[in-house]
């Protein structure tokens, strides 16, 4: 067993693309690091495309809409929300390798388990409220177009609203993270990560607003309820998956790795 | 305490919460063969009238109450068997413990997404004077629930089929062909997560594809799974003995 962790003797890789990724596959010492960036990055885009583009759902339609215009939007956006939607329900799940990047990071730094574990904890029910609910309730909404207009109203509501249905989590989840960042003395992570972590705690207290209000820059289609807080949420997660890129190249494996069964929690 | 004695601690009661897997089987099977929506399954384009009164006539009334209170009870009763999975993966010869935290972070979700279909059926169920629309809507958010939230368990399968692979020791926790079994269930379970975009034909929640297909593979999944786990903790459990 010990033989099967030690760091294989460098082979060199062949000159082929398909033999490289052979390579890879059999020699790579980060390889399952690097399986769940890579994990992160194809859900990201599809997670991007799917709202974005296929569904039409961000940016947002307006919260004031009156309900002929929303049983419109449900007939304009249908397939679009049934087959975008239904990509989610396929591997909308595939964010955990997300979380479980992270959670290996704050393992590595110098602060207790507790911090890994509250993160991991915080975040692995959060696309439940967060994403799949909006997309359930948007999907109930478009399979049935004759259904009664109120109820496809309302339908319209759980989806935009349960969309933020993780303010607490992005909220307390962020900051357990800056605090591990900030604390650490194994440099796994720079510290100004760490403020910004905080940066983004904070739109989830500005996103609140959108629980409250249909109209103006704190709806849920607003400028500051929805494009801000989308900007910096972008910005954050673009840093943080190039910073969990560095943390998997800057690591040397026989110095940084937590074997598999020493990880205890 | 020595090193033999630590490690039993280890896999201590694993049998047990292992043998709670048939029993709890029977729970399920017991409530699916209760609910009358699964044993032929509700057709997706019923009018709403037609569906309170699937929900209101009194053969059904009971059946579907009491079917979904035994799920309710028995549906999470599967993270134990996922637990003993995670731990399998714990013993793989990985260098990070990074698929075993990807497979963890999958192993809520289902039985909380189940749990929610569970209380929309519930509460579609629960005031017979509602009107009709309103039954249909949560009848509809069940099954949509039920049906096509199948991302954690394709995402475990896949994340269990990537850590089979890359536990390159002599003797490995689990065969290959467990790996490329996981990946054929994610692929069995894939077009249920279309399922709403059909009210009829084998993508529909009733048909083949998104009813038998995916729940078939669910419960072979879960026979599979219980007997290589079943010989992965009793082989766990003689080399522990031999050391000792």
């Amino acid at each position: 067993m010990t033989a099967a962790l030690a760091i294989p003797a460098p082979v060199p890789p062949p000159a082929s693309r398909l033999g490289r990724i052979a390579w890879q596959w059999r020699h790579n010492p980060k390889l399952e690091l690097w399986l769940a960036w890579y994990t992160i990055v194809v859900f990201y885009n599809v997670f991007g495309i799917v709202f974005f583009v296929v569904t039409r759902t961000k940016p947002p339609p307006k919260a004031w809409w009156g309900l002929p215009r929303i049983v419109e939007w449900f007939a304009e956006n249908r397939l679009g929300l049934l087959t975008g939607f239904g990509t989610i329900f396929f591997m909308g799940a595939f964010a955990t390798a997300s979380t479980a990047l992270i959670v290996y990071s704050i393992r590595r730094m110098s602060v207790s388990p507790a911090f890994a574990w509250s993160y991991r904890l915080l975040y692995s029910l959060a696309a439940v409220p967060g994403m799949l609910l909006t997309c359930i309730a948007l999907v109930a909404g478009a399979m049935r177009l004759d259904r009664d207009p109120r109820l496809l109203g309302l339908l319209y509501d759980m989806g935009f609203l349960s969309f933020s249905g993780t303010m607490g989590i992005f909220l307390v989840g962020s900051v357990v993270w800056a605090v591990a960042i900030l604390l650490d003395r194994n440099g796994v992570l720079p510290k100004w990560f760490g403020y910004f972590n905080i940066c983004n705690a904070l739109t989830e207290v500005v996103v609140a607003t959108c629980c409250i209000v249909k109209e103006g820059p704190f709806a849920w289609n607003g400028v500051i309820a929805f494009y801000i807080n989308m900007v910096v949420f972008g910005i954050y997660t673009g840093v943080f998956i190039t910073y969990l890129k560095q943390m998997i190249e800057h690591e040397e494996p026989e110095r940084d790795y937590l074997p598999n069964r020493l990880a205890l929690l | 305490m020595t090193e033999s004695e630590q490690s039993s601690v280890g896999t201590s009661g694993e049998l047990l919460l292992l043998w709670s897997l048939p029993v709890v089987s029977l729970f399920w099977i017991g409530a699916f063969l209760a609910f009358p929506g699964f044993v032929q399954p509700m057709p997706p384009g019923l009018s709403a009238q037609e569906v309170a009164a699937f929900y209101f006539d009194p053969a059904n009334l009971p059946r579907i109450r009491y079917s979904m209170i035994v799920f309710n009870w028995f549906g999470v009763a599967l993270i134990p068997f996922l637990m003993l999975i995670a731990l399998q993966i714990r013993r793989m010869a990985h260098r990070t413990p990074i698929l075993s935290y990807c497979f963890i972070g999958c192993i809520a979700g289902g039985p909380t997404l189940f749990c929610i279909a569970d209380l929309f059926w519930l509460i579609a169920a629960f005031r017979p004077e509602r009107d009709p629309a309103l039954v249909q809507l949560f009848n509809d958010m069940a099954w949509i629930t039920f049906t096509s939230q199948v991302s954690f368990l394709v995402a475990q399968s896949v994340f269990l089929a990537m850590a089979i692979y890359l536990d390159r020791q002599g003797r490995p926790v689990f065969a290959r062909w467990v790996g490329h079994f996981n990946l054929l269930i994610a692929a069995a379970l894939a077009p249920a997560a279309f399922a709403p975009m059909a009210l009829e034909g084998p993508l529909a929640w009733d048909g083949v594809l998104s009813f038998w297909v995916k729940n078939g593979a669910i419960a072979l999944w879960i026979g599979v799974m219980g007997l290589v786990v079943g010989q992965a903790i009793l082989r766990q459990r003689r080399q522990e003995g031999a050391a000792a």
